[in-house]
């Protein structure tokens, strides 16, 4: 059946039709948007406690009546991962948040996360029906995930998605962030023998060393994990592929396919004057330090600079978590410097919302220059030029033109750099005839995420650059798909050679 | 036998025939060709801004057109002009430093830009990246009635002495042949310290297409007639300033070298002849050269270089004359 179709027949479930009909549809437009409850922001920027507090039971079974249920659910070619939304969020209606959390697993490896994470306002939100067609804010489709995801947790009912009998195919997943996670995860189900490699001490990729406890506390993300290890998942970590273990030699263990989610964890740099100072960071080292490697904790060994005057160079969610972490560090000014202006910031709209409550200096249409340092080669100042937008580039955006004159200079100690990152080379440089972009990114066929060399399957950021985590899961989902085609194709060419 | 060699920019070149900025020093492999076949020197192909901004924003484009790369709003794709910049800026600096581990004689990197803070952050990069020299591609056309002669003069000056202010390794300025006083400028430049001036950059030169109505490009190469308005202003200049000159543009043999050399250049830069003619035509222009100092009896090139200068031919007002007058048919001349 098509995605339409199971829609469809989801829709024509005789519980869901008493529902529709238990309410009118003016009465579930006539009610507001639920507003998610938070942290009041003087409390929160002094530790890392999640900033969102989920919605109350009350709250997302009021949230999930203004969904109608719709006869053509366009909410759902909004999600990457194919979430049968109104299948759940209806469900939330009923009162059964066990069985809506079971909904979102049988799309979904990592609902508490994207319920968390996603840029709903980008994606399932605004294909809507109230975003489309009525230009009202949408159901908090999102926040119902987070809710459905959050109570089974808390429930302590953690449903584990079934599995087919083991076929005893090994598939090896590299890497183990969002991409390589829902790949495990489909695979896993599908009957197959998986094992993730992954080259950090910890699971999660970005999950864990990028994204802050203030928006996914890591608790979260291994409470998921542990159900892809029930499932039958192995991890292997501190396991480079391509340096520990080549992919002949995995082959040679046995393993018959490869997934590719060894991520973008190359940090770009502007490559401007005194931006080797100490003091000067990635926006990947300063939160992989914080994240991960537990800086801003007492008893942790890993130095992280506390600056008092810390600029992060950006505007993207990367940029909102390393300004926001900052502020936690103690950071008296801590600013975000963008080239353009605030209707421009790539970030989810609820992360600058977020930071400005907390108190962090936006200093938009300014670009730094420079840094300068002093006589230990520390960072001591940046200069800074302000800019004008201009006319629009070939891509339509209006350009950041600099004003000749404008320069200034702002007394920082810390700088962090969050411009974007560009894929691990280790994969594509140690596998020869791999194809790759001239971006640096592995060539894949984009209905079943193939690369050049049949039996390397790839997704997530080294695919695309810098995604985000839905993106990644969806081509997790869709390379194991691809890859059991592809095993299955292989086993009757076999079976009819012999 | 003749001694070739010359000082130009504080840099001793075997000989004075220089490779100029084009297609023929696009790779270290020509850039090695044009030295096997006798070169003094080379100028490396042009960075221009200009190009790395088109090539980055069609890139840029390509990205958003691929649903596969860089999703909507990504803050990579954000900043990607910066990275991509940067990619095509490392391939020339690399190249700079492919070249001289591989090359003897003097590289001298070249670069236009059209946003004034990166003349500075592009030379001192090619400075830390081992360039000889620094050739300024400061092409300026004046097309829009804005600008008056002025402000374009204050531009050049500014860009050098912004540029000489951050790199320590010589600087060269190739001028256009667009102004109203050439002379008076050139004595301004003295005050920016700029090793050298290239005389004169040659611009793309328009054409009409009169059956499709276009407006196509033209006589892609120089020819051996352009060479007189270089050589006046080698003549007239070099009496006048105190940094060293090199004659570019029209130099197609060895007797239009040696033209320069007497008339104040201590080098030449050439290109049209050797896209025509090949590389090994630098060696038949240096045999030219060589047998006419040993007819002549100079040992050294600087024993004639400026021996007819505006002030020192036997008859300077040639150098001056720009009309044709029945006196001077009269006479002769």
């Amino acid at each position: 059946m098509s995605i339409t179709e199971i829609l469809s027949v989801e829709r024509n479930e005789e519980w869901r039709a008493l529902l529709r009909k238990s309410m009118k549809a003016s009465e579930r437009t006539a009610m507001e948007r639920v507003h998610m409850p938070e942290v009041p922001a003087e409390e929160r920027v002094l530790s890392h406690v999640e900033v969102n507090a989920g919605l109350t039971l009350e709250q997302a079974t009021n949230e999930a009546k203004r969904c109608l249920d719709c006869v053509d659910p366009t909410c759902v070619s909004g999600c990457p991962v194919g979430i049968h939304i109104p299948h759940f969020i209806k469900r939330i209606e009923t009162g059964d948040f066990a069985a809506a959390a079971k909904v979102l697993k049988q799309t979904n490896a990592l609902p508490a996360v994207c319920g968390r994470v996603c840029p709903q306002e980008k994606q399932c939100e605004s294909q809507c029906f109230y975003t489309k067609k009525m230009q009202k804010i949408p159901v908090a489709i999102g926040s119902l995930e987070r809710f459905a995801a959050d109570w089974e947790r808390e429930s302590g009912n953690i449903s584990v998605p079934e599995t087919e009998k083991p076929n005893g195919v090994k598939v090896a997943v590299v890497g183990s962030g969002p991409a390589g996670l829902a790949a495990a995860g489909d695979l896993a189900k599908m009957g197959y023998s998986v094992t993730v490699f992954e080259a950090l001490h910890e699971i999660g990729g970005v999950l864990k060393y990028g994204i802050p406890e203030f928006r996914l506390p890591n608790v979260l993300v291994d409470v998921e994990i542990d159900v892809l290890k029930q499932m039958g998942v192995e991890f292997k970590t501190n396991f480079v592929v391509g340096k520990t273990a080549s992919f002949d030699d995995l082959r040679n263990l046995g393993y018959e396919a490869f997934f590719i989610g060894s991520g973008a964890g190359l940090p770009n740099f502007m490559n401007i004057p005194g931006e080797n100072l100490n003091g000067v960071f990635s926006s990947n080292e300063y939160l992989t330090r914080v994240n991960l490697m537990g800086a801003s904790k007492k008893g942790y060994d890993t130095p992280v600079l506390s600056g008092k005057n810390v600029a992060v160079i950006g505007g993207g969610n990367t940029a909102m978590d390393s300004v926001r972490t900052a502020k936690r560090l103690g950071a008296d000014r801590a600013m975000i410097v963008y080239r353009r202006s605030m209707d421009e910031m790539p970030a989810r709209a609820e992360e600058v919302k977020h930071a400005i409550e907390e108190g962090i200096e936006f200093l938009t249409l300014h670009n730094p220059l420079m840094y300068i340092g002093d006589q230990r080669g520390r960072v001591t100042q940046m200069q800074l030029q302000k800019m004008e937008l201009g006319e629009p580039d070939r891509s339509g955006r209006r350009k950041p033109v600099p004003m000749e004159g404008s320069e200034f200079i702002v007394d920082v100690d810390t700088v962090i750099v969050s411009i974007g990152v560009s894929p691990n080379p280790l994969v594509p440089q140690s596998v020869p005839g791999l194809d790759v972009s001239t971006w640096g990114t592995l060539k894949v066929d984009e209905k079943n995420m193939q690369t050049s060399i049949p039996y390397l399957f790839a997704g997530g950021d080294i695919v695309r650059g810098g995604a985000t985590v839905i993106l990644a899961m969806g081509d997790g989902r869709k390379a194991a798909a691809g890859i059991h085609q592809y095993l299955t194709s292989k086993k009757k060419v076999a079976a009819t050679t012999y | 036998m003749a001694n070739l060699s010359t000082k130009y920019m504080g840099l001793t070149l075997n000989n004075p025939i220089i490779v100029g900025s084009s297609g023929l020093t696009k790779t270290v492999t020509d850039m090695k060709n044009a030295e096997k076949n006798g070169a003094g020197a080379i100028v490396m192909k042009s960075l221009f801004e200009e190009q790395i901004m088109l090539d980055t924003a069609y890139q840029i484009k390509q990205a958003e057109n691929d649903k596969m790369i860089y999703f909507n709003h990504s803050e990579t794709l954000d900043y990607l002009d910066y990275h991509l910049r940067e990619k095509e800026l490392s391939n020339y600096l690399n190249q700079i430093e492919e070249a001289r581990s591989k090359l003897m004689i003097p590289v001298i990197a070249s670069v236009h830009c059209v946003t004034p803070g990166e003349w500075i952050h592009f030379a001192s990069r090619i400075q830390e990246a081992g360039a000889n020299a620094l050739e300024l591609n400061i092409a300026i056309l004046p097309y829009s009635a804005k600008e008056n002669c002025m402000d374009i003069e204050s531009h050049y000056i500014d860009i050098i002495k912004k540029v000489k202010k951050e790199v320590s390794i010589p600087i060269s300025v190739k001028l256009s042949p667009y102004f109203s006083n050439l002379v008076y400028f050139a004595n301004a430049l003295h005050q920016t310290e700029v090793a050298s001036l290239v005389l004169f950059n040659r611009f793309f030169s328009p054409d009409i297409d009169i059956e499709d109505f276009e407006v196509i490009s033209t006589n892609l190469y120089s020819s051996p007639a352009e060479m007189a308005h270089t050589l006046r202003w080698v003549a007239i200049l070099s009496d006048q300033v105190k940094f060293d000159l090199a004659a570019s543009t029209g130099i197609h043999d060895g007797e239009t070298v040696i033209k320069m050399l007497l008339a104040g250049a201590k080098a030449v830069q050439v290109n049209s002849a050797i896209y025509k003619y090949g590389y090994k035509h630098i060696n038949t222009m240096l045999e030219t050269l060589e047998n006419w100092m040993d007819r002549k009896g100079f040992n050294y090139v600087d024993q004639f270089i400026g021996k007819m200068s505006h002030y020192k031919a036997n008859d300077p007002s040639a150098y001056e004359r720009i009309q044709f007058m029945r006196y001077y048919s009269e006479i002769g001349l």
